[in-house]
Formats: C-alpha cells, structure tokens, sequence
C-alpha cells in the first residue's frame, strides 16, 4: 500500500516537474514570438539616435540609444515621474518625427510607442522621456568602438551629412529595435572592418 | 574516517586510557556514518560544479556572438533549458540521489537565466534587470519544492533578495516597493519551517537562521518610505521582533553561533537605539497623521507580532537578563510617544535603556562565567559613552578620564572572571 502511494506521489512530482518544464520553455518561446510577429506586421521606422555603452550582469555588453525624439512641449505641467504615456509618431519619408504626446490612448492610426516620463521641465515647457527600446546589444569587443565611431563621425561633421539611425519595428504597444545604421550602413558591419 | 581521530584512539590505547575492543568499536561506529558523509560532500561539490558551469555559460553567451546567425543564436537559447530540464527529469523518473537532485537543478536554473538572457538579447527587448530576475526566479521557485531542493533554496532566496534591492533601492529613477518580494517569501517559509521542525541542529539550517534575518533587514527598507526617524523606529521594531524569533522554543537548543536571529537582533537593537539615542534625530517632529497607511500597517503588523512572540516565549512568566532586550522594541514606542511631550525625558529614557541593557549584560556575563556576553556587554556601554561625546560639551579631561575608567573596567571585569574560573576549577 504503502509502496503504491509513494508510486503515485513520485508520478505527480513528475507531471507537475513537466508542467515547470513547458512553462520554462514557454517564456522564451512567447518572447521570441512577440519580437517576430511584430518584425512581420509592425510598421519600420528610423529614429536619429547616438549611442552610448553600458553592461549588463548577465546579458552582456550593449549599447544605450539616445533618441533625437525626447521630449514635448506642452502647457501641462501635471505628469508624473515614470507615469507611462502615449508618444505618438508621423512617417516623415521613413524617419519618426513627433506627433503628440497623450496621458491616454488616442483615437487616430498613428504609430504610437508607450514610454515613460523622466521629467517635466518647468524653464522650457518641455516633457522630457525616454523612448522604451534605449539598448542594441553587441559583441562585447565591439561596443566601445561602435560609440567611438558615432562621436568621431559627427565631430568630423559639422554639417550633420552623417546620420546614425535605429531601424524599430512597431506593431500596436510592443516593438522591435532591429538595427542600427550609420549612413546606410549596419554598425555591427562597420566595427568589424 | 578521519585520519586524526584514528591517530587520536591509536594513542588513546598505546597511553590506555581506553582498551582495544573499545577502540575497534569507535571506529566501525563511525565507519558506518561516513558513507554519509561522503555522499554530502559529493553533493556539494556537484552543485558547486554546476553553479559554476551555468554561470560560465552565461557569461559565454553575454559575449553576444555576432557571427552566429539568429536561429543559431535561438538554438543555442534553448539547449542549455532543454538539457538541464532532461538531466532533472531523469533524475526524478530514475529516483536517483541527492547529488544528481540538487546538481541538476542547480544546472537547470542557470540554464532558465541563460535562455531568457539570450532571448533579449537577439531582439534588442530592453526590460531593466529587476524585471528579467524576477522572471526567471518565478520561473525556478517550483523547482525547490519539486527536486527537494536545498541548494536552489538558497539561489532563490540570494536572488528574490538582490531583486528587491534592485527595486527598492533605485538611487537614480523612483523607488518602487518590492511586493513580489513577499510572494517568493511565502512561498519558501513552508519548506524552511519544515527544516527548522526535523533538521534544527543542521549546519544548512543555521545557515538560513543567518541569510532570513539579513534578508529581512536588507529589503525591509525598501518597504518603508518615510523621514529617517521613524523608519529608524520601524527598525528597531524589526530586530526586537527578530530578537524574540531568536529566542522562540525551537531554537533553544542551537548554539548562539548558529542563532542568526538572535545575533542580528541583539546587535541591530544595539545600534539602531544608538543611533536614536543621538539628540539630533529628534529635531523633526513627527506628524503621525501625515504616515501613508502603508507604514502604519507595518507597524501595527510588527507590534502584533512582536507581542505575538512574546506570549509564545512566556515573556510574563520567564525570568531572565533577555526580558530587557525582548520588550526593547515595545519600550521604544512609549518613548516615541514621550517624545511629543518632552523630547528630553525621551532621550534620556533612550540612554537609560541602552545602559541598562550594557550592565544586565556584564552582569549576566559574570554569572555565567561568559566572556562573550560579558565583553558584548561591555562594548554596548563603550558605544554610549562614545555617542555621547559627539553631542554634549563635555570637557577633554572628563572624556579623557571616562575612557581610563572603561578601558580600567575592561581589564579588571576580563581579569576578575578569569580568577573565578580558576577558583571553581
């Protein structure tokens, strides 16, 4: 008797260890649909950016994103730090330009990206935040060198012909930042030179 | 067997203090425990071996390889899951031993953090740290209860720990209150009130009786949002109410060393009431009505509980030199409350408490015959007497004789019980 309910408990120990297994499996798998049904279905946009690198413990060397489009000017002074708002974007020939920023949900098909305040800045007027999709990751080596790159380029370049960009795919809330370009060209193709 | 002791009974023989059969006898007795042993050893060099190979496949993958295509990239996300997952299951269908339980399981929970790491890094998915930790430690705490897990125990109550910190302690954006923190707690609590029933006396369980309580007071502040006065009192109620966990039943038979509650409770009292004890803390009034209905929930819920332990451990009924140490934390609100009537009665009503507590020490130090609780005792009076020169004008020459006399008092109390221990012997 005994024996059969240890028999037993082992089984449902084991079907249970199957569940965590699929669930373990499962989280990856959703992450890795979202990202590519959004690459499929979502809208391309090219955001001017330049970036900076930081780390991260356990994923690696990335680099940071700092976006043109970072802040609003309005008349409301009422937002909140990290309250979540609406940034909704025009298609000016493939690049993001700013439309308007909404505390809600607007009624209109712009894209829209969800980001959060950082700031609201009394002196200008200005809504600062910061676009969600700020980190590319990149071989570890290459990361310093791809931000060295970007600051030479437009030092060098007083007439702003040099534009480094990130190419993000949006579809509704969720995004893709897929690459990012100096002039046309992949950053990853241009370090590894 | 160990090679000392056989050394040790082959001289207990040659000098015969014991005869041969008994020495035989000593030694198959412990031969028949060793295999145990051994097996305990292997299991903690398996799981460090794993610990280390999941952690270098990590840090492997965080090279972020550009060469390597997006779907070998994926592969490669996924088979360090999948075989972590099939060595468990293996193990589980298979019944096999501890070490492969905890070795495997150990593996498995690198290889989760892994594949969701590598995952955001093929696409660019930006989440902050706090987020991803919490992800994979939801994703393993299962796994504690399912493999009987001690070693994956302590990852998860290491990481629900380091992602609380990560929340609650944000110096650059917001801070945010780690409630998930709570969840992960409640649901390891279960298996560690089980250890503490069966295996009190274990080293693994004195090791969590030392990681809970530094967890609680290392996350406890990210729970509590206010000015620095009352979340000093909010402490103080925490390591009283740590203190009396310490002293609970179950633990009276583990040695101080392995009594982690009642170490950090005892000490944390000490310094916290030392830092109150400081006339400038008390500049601020309080307005009580101003406290968010989250900070008096907490303080009702550790008075409640604190008065909880106390009945459990017959604080009314006991005699002892704790009872001071045990109700600290309760006299600490009566003084806050003096406080808005007479700042000065409450300070000194706080260095009265602090001296008392130094002298029931040394007194019990003495009793005893305690060299540990006499010279704890000593340190804790040491301390006010340094506090108290910051904030009062004293001359240097009264500074000057006040630390002879301690330093005389160290010396000749040390002395003095050194003598009685030899005068009993």
């Amino acid at each position: 008797m005994l024996k059969f309910y240890r028999m037993k408990s082992k089984k449902i120990i084991f079907i249970l260890f199957l569940l965590v297994a699929i669930l373990q499996l499962l989280a990856p798998t959703k992450m890795i649909y979202d990202q590519e049904n959004t690459l499929k279905k979502g809208k391309a946009l090219k955001f001017l950016t330049e970036p900076i690198d930081p780390n991260d413990p356990f994923r690696g060397k990335y680099i940071r994103m700092n976006y043109d489009i970072n802040s609003f000017k309005t008349k409301d002074t009422i937002w909140e730090r990290k309250q979540e708002i609406y940034v909704y974007l025009n298609d000016s020939l493939g690049f993001a330009t700013l439309k308007t920023v909404s505390k809600t949900k607007l009624e209109i098909d712009n894209n829209y990206v969800k980001a959060e305040v950082s700031w609201y800045d009394n002196y200008n007027n200005k809504l600062r935040f910061n676009l969600p999709f700020d980190r590319f990751y990149m071989e570890e080596s290459k990361a310093k060198p791809a931000e060295d790159l970007v600051r030479i380029n437009n030092r060098r370049d007083s007439l702003k012909t040099n534009i480094t960009f990130a190419m993000v795919y949006l579809n509704d809330d969720k995004f893709v930042l897929e690459n990012v370009f100096i002039n046309g060209v992949s950053i990853k193709d241009l370090v590894g030179k | 067997m160990n090679s000392k002791l056989i050394r040790e009974l082959q001289t207990l023989v040659k000098n015969e203090v014991i005869s041969l059969e008994v020495a035989d006898k000593i030694e198959a007795y412990y031969n028949s425990k060793s295999p145990n042993q051994s097996n305990k050893l292997l299991t903690i060099f398996g799981v460090i071996g794993s610990l280390l190979v999941g952690l270098g496949i990590i840090l492997v993958l965080a090279h972020n390889w550009d060469n390597f295509s997006k779907i070998t990239k994926t592969v490669l996300a996924f088979l360090p899951l999948l075989v972590g997952q099939i060595i468990v299951g293996y193990s589980l269908l298979k019944k096999k031993s501890k070490t492969w339980l905890e070795s495997s399981g150990v593996f498995l929970f690198f290889a989760v953090g892994s594949s969701i790491s590598l995952v955001s890094q093929i696409y660019n998915i930006p989440g902050n740290l706090s987020s991803f930790l919490l992800t994979w430690i939801l994703l393993c705490v299962p796994l504690i209860y399912l493999l009987k897990s001690k070693a994956l125990f302590l990852l998860i109550l290491v990481f629900a720990t380091v992602y609380s910190f990560d929340v609650g302690y944000n110096f650059s954006g917001i801070r945010k209150v780690p409630w998930m923190y709570l969840l992960i707690i409640a649901i390891l609590l279960p298996k560690y009130l089980m250890l503490l029933k069966d295996e009190v006396v274990q080293n693994y369980t004195s090791l969590l009786n030392w990681l809970f309580p530094l967890s609680f007071i290392i996350v406890f502040g990210a729970f509590i949002n206010s000015n620095f006065l009352f979340e000093l009192i909010l402490y103080i109620l925490l390591f009283g109410l740590l203190y009396n966990i310490g002293l609970l039943k179950k633990n009276d038979k583990t040695r101080l060393v392995k009594n982690g509650f009642l170490v950090i409770g005892s000490i944390g009292l000490v310094i916290t009431l030392l830092l109150a004890s400081s006339k400038s803390f008390w500049y601020k009034n309080i307005d009580v009505s101003n406290l968010e209905i989250k900070e008096i929930l907490i303080v009702i819920l550790l008075i409640l509980s604190t008065v909880f332990v106390l009945l459990k451990n017959n604080f009314f009924k006991n005699k002892g030199y704790q009872k001071l140490f045990q109700s600290a934390s309760i006299i600490m609100i009566f003084i806050f409350i003096v406080h808005y009537f007479d700042v000065t009665v409450a300070l000194s009503l706080i260095n009265f408490t602090i001296l008392a507590l130094g002298i029931i020490t040394i007194k019990k130090g003495v009793d005893t015959i305690n060299f540990t609780l006499l010279n704890y005792g000593l340190l804790i009076i040491t301390a006010l007497i340094i506090t108290r020169f910051f904030d009062t004008n004293m001359s240097f020459v009264v500074r000057g004789l006040l630390f002879i006399l301690v330093g005389v008092g160290f010396f000749s109390t040390n002395y003095l019980l050194a003598k009685k221990i030899k005068k009993n012997a």
